[in-house]
């Protein structure tokens, strides 16, 4: 009775998601019809380039590892009730410590990677907690902070990769660093396969974090503070400390996202690779789709990287253009957004008859 | 005679729910019809489909002995039936004229006649002895005179049969004098009213005739002089209402002491001036007041949720003043809040989320930070059970909960932390009079058993009923403390509107 109640739970939280990318795959199948190509077949492409083969499925599970850190870290923000915008910059920040750690730390390579990560958390987290600070100390929104300090992180990381730290072996000056030692990369789940070892650590956040906000007094208190910042407050929460730690591990989890790409996949940080495909963007998607529940996020996180690497499967292999995968993007994005409009404007009609009860 | 309102055999089902179950009423010219009953007991359906926002599903309504049918609350205003609703309707940036001529203007070769406007509020006012200045700006009138504007324009729209629905629960008591001294005139005039409400006394006061219905039945139909306010009470919950229990006699020993609390001294009026009081351990502390005179700041300087800028708040041998909420829980303070949906719960938040705040703190219910929701489990059952809260299940939302529901469930959790002091805040607003019951049984005995409750409430009645001394708050500070034996309402309502007393003799200053 009590497992049936649940599953319908589960299910009718399933369903507004579902909705969006449903509508979201009939949008595609309409701009593919207008393309001229036939929607099934284009479809099917696009399942085989995301799901089609082993090696297309790791594909799609290392493309999703940074949209799951990203999508995660957004997670503990948005359940305390605050929009980090700030992933980008919290990423890139945290991929270029990552790197820096990994060149410059002496020791062994599982010290090296071990430092680098948890040098990765610290910029990233520390980055997100300056603005957390600003929001408490000089009510600076959050919103507008964290958006703002993205511009500020990623133009940092291009002046590090271009100037002091740049790599100057090679015979183009490219603003990257030089490679990591080869012990200090992250393995490869697979030989030949581009998934790593972050993927897995991806996978053990997601559950630590469900378990964290779903059984610990910390999750607890960091939920409440999300539904009803008075009530928290009402009941002994220490608001501000409890927003700190939130920003501060949000930014950190979004900072291990450019630092498993850092050390498990291109082993280095180069300028541009983290912001150009988009993963805070796709992370933050994430996040909304599912949300914000830890297992799900993992799940929106590895379906956008599914549309992501099926496009580029279908421009390989038709005529279809792979802005067809951003006009999906673009209807889910109306989607999800048009779910938090609609909850916050039944919030506020609640809001505004909760004395009525006559 | 033939009746100017007849309702025979009104029914109203909502999917399987019967909301209203041939109800029948009537109503004369000049008299006041009073219907009473406890949230859910169906008067405002019968009140809706009366004016016309919902169609019966069985029944007919008979105005002057013809059978009429409201396609919508504009058809039923043709007909005569004007309604005062609980929540003004009111453009705020409007004259008290404009906001009653409203939709009816007078008009000049098309333009609207401003002149003629305000000569019609003028008279209309007179005529009925309901005074208003038309030229003020809604917004700036204080609440009273906004329902006399309600009234009004209820009038103008040439209504004979006035619904006012709940309309002292927003009033202060001198307002609600004036408000029954209206109605009564109203009546006299030929106009006729019906009053929803349950405030009893106040029914007993204007009412001729009064209808009771529980459950969505007329449970009581009866004269005013026929009846009084227990059996009306009776009649509403479906039982005798127990008395309370006797109060026992303890040393008091002082518990909370307030002392020479400031709030906002710096430029404007302060919020809180110099304010003292004293509540014993076995004692229940009433605070009256007209709202928006600092009680909600008090209440928020002893609970730590506002800074205060001088003074000292102490609880038995602990110093609160400036430490956090956390230390003052755990100091032995419990809190039920007056807004249970601001301070007292997450309407996203399920049942069991809302009643673990604070307990998942405790020693018992956690291990090394897990929250062991076991054992909270079977706690938050058992407060379902004895406070007999509906709810689907401990998964619910707590939003979905009615409010009274969640008020009950928010004064189980916070009595259930069995502190020496409670801050019972509006404990029972919104809440049907079986539970009010309850939660003023449940304070009495922790009164009884030596704890010190400090009580705000809006409602006279259950300050008189359970405090064991009254303080009168007003612009801040407290005017004067009253004994339990010489408060009586009007004496409070005196000191509530800032008179002072010091032509009355028996004024007693038990300043503790």
């Amino acid at each position: 009775m009590n497992l049936q109640r649940k599953l319908q739970q589960l299910l009718s939280s399933m369903v507004q998601p579902l909705t969006a990318v449903l509508i979201g795959l009939l949008t595609g199948a309409v701009a593919i019809s207008i393309v001229g190509a036939s929607v099934i077949e284009t479809y099917k492409v696009m399942w085989d380039g995301a799901f089609g083969n082993f090696y297309f499925i790791t594909a799609t599970l290392a493309r999703a590892t940074p949209i799951i850190f990203i999508g995660l870290g957004l997670a503990i923000a948005f359940r305390a009730g605050v929009f980090n915008m700030g992933a980008e910059g919290q990423m890139v920040l945290g991929a270029v410590s990552a790197a820096l750690a990994a060149l410059y730390v002496p020791g062994p390579g599982i010290i090296k990677i071990l430092v680098a990560l948890a040098a990765g958390f610290l910029a990233g987290g520390l980055w997100s907690l300056l603005a957390g600070w600003m929001e408490t100390r000089f009510k600076v929104q959050l919103l507008i902070s964290t958006l703002l300090l993205n511009y500020v992180a990623v133009l940092f990381a291009g002046y590090l990769v271009s100037h002091p730290f740049q790599d100057k072996s090679g015979s183009a000056a490219l603003a990257q660093t030089t490679m990591l030692n080869q012990a200090a990369w992250l393995p490869k789940l697979f030989p030949g396969m581009s998934v790593n070892l972050g993927f897995v650590i991806a996978i053990v956040f997601a559950i630590i974090l469900f378990i964290i906000l779903r059984f610990t007094s910390a999750g607890y208190e960091v939920r409440m503070l999300g539904y009803n910042p008075f009530f928290a407050e009402y009941g002994g929460i220490n608001k501000i400390k409890v927003l700190l730690y939130s920003m501060f591990s949000s930014g950190g989890i979004a900072g291990l996202a450019g630092t498993v790409e850092v050390l498990g996949s291109q082993y280095r940080y180069v300028e541009g690779s983290l912001t150009v495909p988009g993963y805070a963007w796709t992370g933050l998607m994430a996040a909304l789709l599912a949300n914000s529940n830890p297992l799900g996020t993992a799940v929106a996180a590895i379906l956008l990287a599914a549309l992501q690497t099926g496009a580029m499967g279908m421009e390989r292999n038709t005529e279809v253009p792979l802005e067809i995968a951003s006009v999906i993007q673009g209807v889910l994005i109306l989607f999800v957004t048009a779910k938090i409009t609609i909850n916050w404007w039944k919030v506020k009609k609640k809001g505004g008859d909760i004395h009525g009860a006559a | 005679m033939t009746y100017r309102l007849e309702m025979k055999e009104m029914s109203k089902k909502y999917g399987e729910f019967l909301a209203n179950d041939a109800i029948s009423v009537q109503l004369k010219k000049g008299e006041v019809l009073a219907i009473v009953g406890e949230n859910g007991a169906g008067k405002t359906t019968l009140m809706r489909m009366l004016y016309g926002l919902e169609q019966p599903t069985s029944g007919e309504i008979k105005l002057n002995g013809k059978t009429v049918k409201f396609s919508g609350p504009l058809d039923a205003i043709e007909h005569g039936i004007g309604m005062v609703h609980q929540h003004f309707m009111l453009f705020s940036d409007f004259t008290v004229t404009e906001n009653i001529v409203i939709g009816h203007e007078p008009k000049r070769n098309g333009f609207f006649n401003r002149k003629e406007a305000v000569e019609k509020v003028k008279e209309l006012s007179e005529q009925y002895n309901i005074y208003v200045n038309p030229l003020k700006k809604t917004g700036d009138c204080s609440i009273g005179e906004q329902q006399r504007i309600e009234i009004l324009k209820v009038l103008y729209q040439g209504a004979d049969i006035i619904i006012l629905d709940e309309p002292t629960a927003v009033l202060t008591p001198l307002e609600v004098q004036e408000l029954l001294k209206i109605i009564e005139f109203l009546a006299q005039q030929g106009k006729s009213i019906i009053l929803i409400t349950h405030k009893l006394p106040e029914v007993m006061k204007v009412a001729d005739q009064i209808t009771v219905l529980r459950n969505g039945r007329v449970t009581g139909n009866v004269l005013k002089q026929n009846t009084d306010v227990e059996q009306l009470a009776t009649m509403m919950v479906g039982r005798e209402l127990q008395k309370l229990t006797d109060r026992i006699q303890l040393d008091s020993l002082p518990l909370l002491v307030i002392d020479n609390v400031t709030i906002g001294a710096k430029d404007a009026k302060p919020i809180l001036d110099h304010l003292s009081l004293t509540v014993n351990r076995g004692e229940i502390v009433g605070i009256a007041g007209v709202s928006g005179n600092g009680q909600s700041e008090l209440i928020q300087a002893i609970s730590g949720l506002r800074k205060i800028d001088s003074g000292s708040v102490t609880l038995g041998d602990k110093t609160l003043t400036g430490k956090s909420v956390a230390y003052r829980r755990n100091a032995g303070l419990a809190h039920i809040p007056e807004d249970r949906y601001l301070w007292g719960a997450a309407k996203e938040a399920t049942v069991e989320e809302t009643g673990l705040m604070g307990y998942y703190r405790k020693k018992n219910l956690n291990q090394s930070s897990f929250i062991r929701l076991k054992p909270f489990r079977k706690l938050v059952s058992a407060w379902i059970d004895t406070f007999e809260i509906k709810t689907s299940s401990l998964d619910e939302k707590s939003g979905n909960l009615s409010g009274g529901n969640l008020q009950k469930l928010i004064v189980a959790r916070e009595l259930g932390f069995e502190t020496d002091f409670l801050i019972a805040a509006e404990p029972t607003r919104g809440v049907d009079i079986g539970a009010m019951e309850y939660i003023h049984e449940a304070i009495i005995e922790k009164r009884n058993n030596g704890d010190g409750i400090l009580l705000v409430s809006s409602e006279l009645t259950e300050i008189l009923t359970l405090s064991d001394r009254i303080a009168v708050m007003y612009e801040g500070k407290i005017v004067d403390i009253l004994d339990r034996k010489d408060a009586t309402e009007e004496r409070l309502s005196v000191l509530m509107a800032g008179g002072n007393e010091n032509e009355s003799s028996t004024k007693t200053t038990t300043t503790a």
